[in-house]
């Protein structure tokens, strides 16, 4: 997978890169928006992570312009502020997703590998599954064994959401923005709580352990440790 | 003009105004009596008829004199009035609002000038330190960025000492702290210089309110704290969706926070009249009578004594504050130390759907 990165400020941009880099994927970089279109339109990127805050030309115009252009590439939006407006603004000048800075590396990672997969299509399963556990995303039952499980409404929607991305670091913005609507950070500890919880009732007495905590970062399903 | 000088031709011309009549009277009664040939009588009268004009002539001349004088003053001091209540609606937020002034280059006219004048150098002030907060919270986060960044780089090494990544975990925390410090300020002064422009929309408050105890009880278990709701009557306002989320998030989460082991918490939303009444009551330390009204400044902090174990970027209530305000509402709160706190939130409801 091929990924532009567009930030001006230099620091920022290598450790992006090289976070992309490391998980993988091709990386080219630029620091201005007139580079960004030249780039975009000579190679065919899977994702491109685009800062809105850019000398010259910036971040939505360049936006503005592939989308006009007919380049449908996703385009991750970063922005120093982490404002609703924008973000709707962002959004609706056909950006695919909106991240705000400070954010976490992690987050940036899982995003932009959600953005390089909606091209290949999601998995149309209704059932997910980690290990022994089921989950049946119709009649909102979890499973494992012979056990089934009681959630509540927040406790499956949780559940979803990390079992779609069993495997990955899920950070705790995206947690927060893709199970509670939250984009603002609200301070309590509401998303360890609720995995706690969720241990409590699949974890406690089965092997393997699905729930992994990364310290300082989230959260990850996965059967190995 | 200035106004002495109005005042002083004005006044000539109601003193000469009684003068002449007086005069004027005082010459027809004399005129009077020469031509009835009086001349005899007239010694012995003269007292009798000046007492007369004076009492005729005079005593209208003072009544006029007095409702001259009245009338001057209240037309010199109008402006003044009219100063006044302009200069009373007036606060930090409205500073770009000028005084009236008459234009007739008198003394209150100049004072108006000089008073517009200084309100303009207060405003341009305060536009100073507003932008000033604002920029400084944008250019703190590349720095915020790189450093969380560059932290989340160096935890990518698996051959890092356990020492070391305890340190770097707990230098993200920090990190994590003053981000949201920084973006509570960005807000709130976004908020100050209006830019920012909540989009609104019905919103179910009895759903929010729900969903907001659902996610306290969570919270709440974890600190041997009960939640209860007594009351959740079905209304909606005219609302921010998010930003009513994050107010009652803040409140719940401050009566989690500021309770005590085994203590309880109640929340209800009522109806009253054309109020949406939301409160949430807590027991624990309370809040002491003499910082009660500054619970709602940036960065106030309560009893340091039992307020420093409590994690809180301190713009909580700051930020609930505004939210409420931009929603035509108010926050209130009111506390009985040791007892019980309780938080009262008053929104315009919209009107039942009826049929």
């Amino acid at each position: 997978m091929r990924v532009l990165v567009v930030e001006d400020e230099k620091k920022t941009a290598s450790f992006i890169r090289k976070a992309l880099q490391d998980e993988g994927f091709a990386v080219d970089a630029c620091h201005n928006g007139n580079d960004a279109l030249a780039l975009a339109d000579a190679t065919p990127f899977d994702a491109i992570v685009l800062d809105i805050m850019l000398p010259g030309r910036d971040g939505l115009s360049v936006l503005r312009r592939l989308r006009e252009a007919k380049n449908a590439t996703p385009v991750l939006l970063l922005s120093a502020r982490g404002e609703v407006d924008e973000r709707v603004e962002g959004l609706n000048t056909g950006a695919d997703d909106y991240l705000a800075k400070p954010f976490a590396l992690v987050e940036l990672v899982a995003r932009v590998r959600a953005l390089g997969r909606r091209g290949a299509g999601e998995s149309k399963s209704t059932v997910l599954r980690v290990a022994d556990l089921t989950l049946d995303t119709v009649t909102r039952q979890a499973r494992r064994g012979r056990t089934t499980f009681e959630l509540t409404a927040r406790e499956y929607r949780l559940l979803e959401f990390l079992m779609r991305s069993a495997g990955r670091i899920c950070g705790r913005m995206a947690i927060l923005e893709k199970v509670w609507d939250y984009d603002f950070d609200p301070g309590s500890n509401l998303v360890d709580v609720y995995i706690k919880r969720l241990r409590e009732k699949i974890d406690a007495g089965f092997e393997p352990k699905l729930f992994h905590t990364v310290r300082g970062v989230g959260y990850l399903m996965k059967a190995a440790p | 003009m200035t106004i002495r000088r109005r005042l002083t031709i004005w006044y000539a011309v109601v003193l000469a105004i009684s003068l002449l009549l007086i005069s004027w009277a005082t010459y027809e009664e004399f005129a009077e009596q020469s031509e009835h040939g009086h001349r005899a009588e007239a010694g012995e009268n003269a007292l009798d008829e000046v007492g007369e004009i004076i009492f005729r002539v005079g005593l209208p001349a003072v009544v006029l004199g007095m409702a001259g004088g009245w009338w001057l003053t209240r037309r010199a001091l109008q402006p003044l009035a009219e100063l006044t209540r302009a200069a009373k609606g007036i606060d930090e937020r409205t500073l770009d609002r000028l005084l009236p002034r008459s234009g007739n280059g008198d003394e209150l006219d100049e004072l108006a000038g000089v008073l517009n004048a200084m309100q303009a150098r207060l405003n341009d002030s305060f536009r100073q330190i507003r932008e000033f907060t604002l920029h400084a919270s944008h250019e703190l986060k590349t720095p915020l960025t790189v450093m969380h960044g560059e932290l989340e780089t160096a935890l990518r090494d698996n051959n890092l000492p356990p020492l070391e990544r305890d340190r770097i975990l707990s230098q993200l925390d920090e990190l994590r702290r003053l981000s949201k410090i920084v973006d509570g300020l960005t807000l709130l002064t976004q908020a100050d210089t209006g830019h920012v422009k909540l989009k609104m929309a019905p919103v179910r408050l009895d759903e929010l309110t729900r969903d907001i105890h659902d996610d306290t009880v969570i919270l709440a278990e974890l600190a041997g704290v009960k939640v209860q709701l007594t009351a959740c009557e079905e209304l909606s306002v005219m609302g921010n969706a998010h930003r009513l989320r994050q107010l009652l998030l803040n409140l719940a989460d401050n009566a989690v926070k500021y309770n005590e082991p085994g203590g309880s918490i109640a929340m209800s939303l009522r109806r009253s009249g054309e109020t949406a009444e939301y409160a949430i009551a807590n027991t624990g330390p309370g809040i002491a009578v003499d910082i009660l009204p500054r619970v709602f400044d940036r960065f106030f902090r309560g009893d340091p004594a039992h307020g420093s174990e409590v994690e809180g970027c301190g713009l909580g209530l700051s930020i609930a504050q505004w939210i409420a305000t931009a929603h035509g509402g108010t926050i209130q709160i009111e506390s009985t130390p040791s007892r019980l706190t309780t938080v009262t939130l008053r929104l315009p409801a919209l009107r039942p759907v009826t049929g």
